[in-house]
This record gives C-alpha cells, structure tokens and sequence, in this order.
C-alpha cells in the first residue's frame, strides 16, 4: 500500500498529489514536467516529501510536520530508474544480484536467484559482461531484474520499457506483469507510452501541467 | 589532409620540445654522473640502506596518515555545504603552497617538545616525544601530501554522478556498504592517483622533514635528505642513491600507465 498526499517538491518543481495504491499496477500518464519521476523519487525516499504525509508499505515513511523521514534503505522498495543506473563496474549478474545481497542473502544463492531472473528476462547471455558495456535494451531489462529480484514490498519503474525493441516488448511486458502479480505488491508505472501502460497496469492516472 | 583546427603551430610544437627537454636534460644529467661500477656497493651502503628504508617506510605511513585524515576531508568539500568551507579549502591547499621549511616550523609549533601547542601536552601526558623522532617524519611528511590526496578526492567525488550511490540506497545499502561497494569503486581511478601523488610526494620532502625531524642518520635521515647530506662528503653516494629515487619512482609511473596515467586516451 501506498499513500502520498502533499506535494513533491525538487528544486524548482513543486507539484501537489494525491495517490493511493493498493495491491495494483497503478500507471502514471502525463507530459513531461508533470512530476511523474519526481514523485517516484519521492515514494523511494530520494527527495523528502515537501509537505503532507507518505506511507508507503503499511508505515508512515515522511511527514514533514512530523519531523519524520525514512532513509530509503530502509523503505524496501524496488525501482527502476528511468537512465538504468546500473552500477558501470559490475557485471550485468552482480547487479542483478546487489539488491540481494543487500538483504541478507549469500553471494552465491543471490547470483543463482539473480540468474535464473535474467533468463526469464532474456538477458542471460550477457550475465558476465560489465554493465557498462551492455546495450540500452539489455541495460534496462537487467535494471527490472534488480528492482523486482529481492521481492521488495512496493515497485516503482520509471520508463521501463522505453530502450527494448518493438519486437520484445510484449514479452517484457508479460514478464513484468507476471513477476508483479506474483509479488502483489503496490506498483506505479510510470510511461510515456499509452499502450504499455494500458497492458501493464489495473488503472492509470493522468497528469498535465 | 588535416583539417586547420586539428593543425599544431611551429611554435607551439617548438615550445613543447623545450618543455621536454627542460624536464629530460637533468635526468640524463643525474644519469651519466652515476658511477655505474660502484653503483650496487653505494646502494648497499649501511647509510644508504637506512636511509631508504626510512623514507619508504615513513611515505607510506605518511600516505595512510593523509588517506585517513584526506578522504573524510575530501568528503566533506565535495559533497556538503557548510560554514567556513571555503576557509577549510584554503586551509587544505596551505601546505602545498607554503615553503617546506615553513611547514616544518608550523609543525614545531603545533607538536615541538618544549613550546608546541599539542607536543608539550603529548610529552607530559604519555611521554610521546614527536620532533627528531620517525613520527616526526611521517607527520611532516603527510603534512605536506595531505593537500594532494584531497584535492584528488574531492575532484573525483564531485565527478561521481550520484546516481548510482541513490539506486544502491533505494536497493537497501546503508552508509558504509554504500561507500565500499558503489562510491570506493567509482572514486578507484582519483584514489589510486590521489595516493601516488601523495606518496611521491612525501618520497620527495625535504623541508619539513629537516626542520621538523631533523636528519638523525638511522633515525630520521630519509633519502633526500642523505643525498643533500652525501653530496659534499660523497657524491657518488649522492647520485647513487638519487638514481635508486628516480628508478622507484619511474617504476610506478611505468606500472600505473596503462590503468591511470593518461591510458585511456592513447
């Protein structure tokens, strides 16, 4: 479950909103500048909510009048950033396997959960190749592996399918999908890209300037 | 045929083989002094031993004095905004610009035995006596590569996109794991140069190192200060020892080139 009423405010953008999602894939529609990525930053912990109140995963997670603020580490959400953010000096499997690890699991059970994900994603091939030298489809499709791995309890994916081809993007699509409904958790979707969000999502809300 | 912006003027080019041979001509200068047949028993002079086991022994504890205190410090300039900033940048970059000899009686002030602001505290309280001492040596030594391992730092922590340090944060990595596991690897390159210039140049120091430490042969004799000392009384040592300073030295910049100094553009 997550609850956000305030407003998101990073830098010069403020923006108020009101969003509450359940156990569903919540798609975030609009142009760009309406806070789409601002306001998952927001629910991940990056950038403090500028008023009003957060929960995210059953807990009250920032509430500025409160003085309270959850570190992201300690959110336990998965996500996955619009530029990637693979980690460049690791291979596409230890990525993949980080936020594992991160969580308590060995190295090698993490890297072996983490390698069969990779296989289900396609991109198993390029497992022991360095992240920085991946292709921007394979680059994102490890980017989902690591936000859906360590099973958080919220997901937030930010442009998810916006670097895989045309020809592979319905089975991405099913696999997300899949992973997402196995998980239930709360997940916002957001995308530039109507169709991706009608097939991923159970709702679809629609911001404009 | 080249295009004009990619053309190199005459003079330019005449100026850079003047740089070349400005830098080159006392090498091969020091070179072709050095007695080559009593090379091996000059080296292995009980002085020269010394004095090379002191200076490398005391540059590295230096270096890992200056990573100690410089890496916090870096820290802290490069990614905090806080009152006085702009004074501890000052304060960072003092040592590089102060005369050696300047530093080494700043130094005798801070920790020297008898009026030292710290040093007389350090020798009532536990009887730590730093001044003509190695630790003398060392603390002069890292004193005056403190300024380059920071700037290193800070240069490479600024150049670090944050990006990644966040998704490792959103993943579940606290503050440490953070820092050895995502940012140590990215700052690899400006830490690796940011210790060898650091420790090159606590190799090198002179100034402070006499005025703070003294040049107690076996004690606190390192190998610049043995050269100068070995010059008037024997110049073969002089240059023998100068020659094993240059090797080490083009040693390292000979095993780094590939990874750090200027590889990745040729």
């Amino acid at each position: 479950m997550i609850s956000l009423h305030g407003t998101v405010a990073v830098g010069e953008f403020s923006r108020q909103f009101s969003l509450d999602v359940g156990n569903e894939i919540v798609g975030v529609f609009g142009a760009n500048g309406t806070g789409k990525t601002s306001l998952l930053r927001t629910i991940a912990g990056l950038c403090p909510l500028g008023e009003g109140e957060l929960i995210a995963n059953g807990v009250m997670v920032d509430a500025p009048a409160k003085h309270l603020f959850v570190q992201p580490e300690l959110r336990n959400i998965g996500m996955v950033f619009q530029d990637h953010s693979l980690f460049p000096f690791m291979t596409a499997l230890d990525n993949a396997a980080f936020p594992l690890t991160m969580r308590g699991v060995k190295r090698n059970a993490a890297r072996k959960l983490a390698s069969e994900m990779l296989d289900q994603f396609g991109v198993a091939n390029v497992a022991q190749q360095l992240a920085s030298t991946l292709s921007g489809g394979q680059s994102q499709r490890v980017a989902i592996v690591r936000a859906l791995v360590g099973s958080p309890q919220a997901v937030l994916l930010d442009e998810p399918l916006s670097a895989i081809d045309d020809e592979s993007r319905e089975s991405v699509r099913n696999q997300i999908r899949e992973h997402l409904d196995r998980l239930a958790v709360s997940a916002i979707v957001v995308s530039h890209d109507r169709a991706d969000l009608d097939h991923l999502c159970s709702r679809i809300e629609n911001y404009t300037r | 045929m080249s295009s004009v912006s990619s053309q190199t003027p005459r003079f330019v080019r005449i100026g850079a083989l003047l740089g070349v041979v400005f830098l080159a001509l006392p090498i091969v200068g020091l070179l072709k002094r050095v007695a080559w047949s009593t090379l091996w028993g000059q080296v292995t002079d009980v002085s020269t031993r010394d004095a090379l086991r002191i200076s490398l022994y005391a540059s590295v504890c230096a270096t890992v004095l200056a990573l100690v205190l410089g890496l916090p410090l870096a820290w802290c300039l490069a990614r905090m905004q806080f009152a006085g900033r702009r004074f501890v940048r000052a304060l960072v970059l003092l040592p590089m610009v102060l005369p050696p000899v300047v530093g080494g009686v700043a130094l005798l002030g801070a920790y020297g035995k008898t009026n030292g602001l710290l040093g007389g505290v350090l020798d009532r309280l536990f009887g730590i006596q730093l001044t003509y001492s190695l630790w003398g040596v060392i603390i002069a030594e890292a004193f005056v590569a403190l300024p380059f391992l920071v700037l290193a730092l800070e240069g490479g922590l600024r150049s670090i996109d944050t990006k990644y340090e966040e998704a490792a944060a959103v993943m579940g990595a606290k503050d440490l794991t953070r820092f050895m596991r995502v940012t140590l690897p990215l700052l690899k390159p400006s830490l690796v140069a940011g210790v060898m210039l650091a420790w090159a140049r606590a190799l090198g120091e002179f100034g402070a190192t006499i005025t703070f430490a003294g040049n107690i042969q076996g004690r606190t004799q390192t190998a610049p200060l043995a050269v100068y000392t070995m010059l008037e009384s024997n110049p073969e040592g002089a240059y023998a020892l100068s020659f094993v300073l240059v090797a080490i030295c083009v040693g390292v910049l000979v095993g780094l080139r590939d990874r750090w100094i200027g590889g990745a553009s040729e």
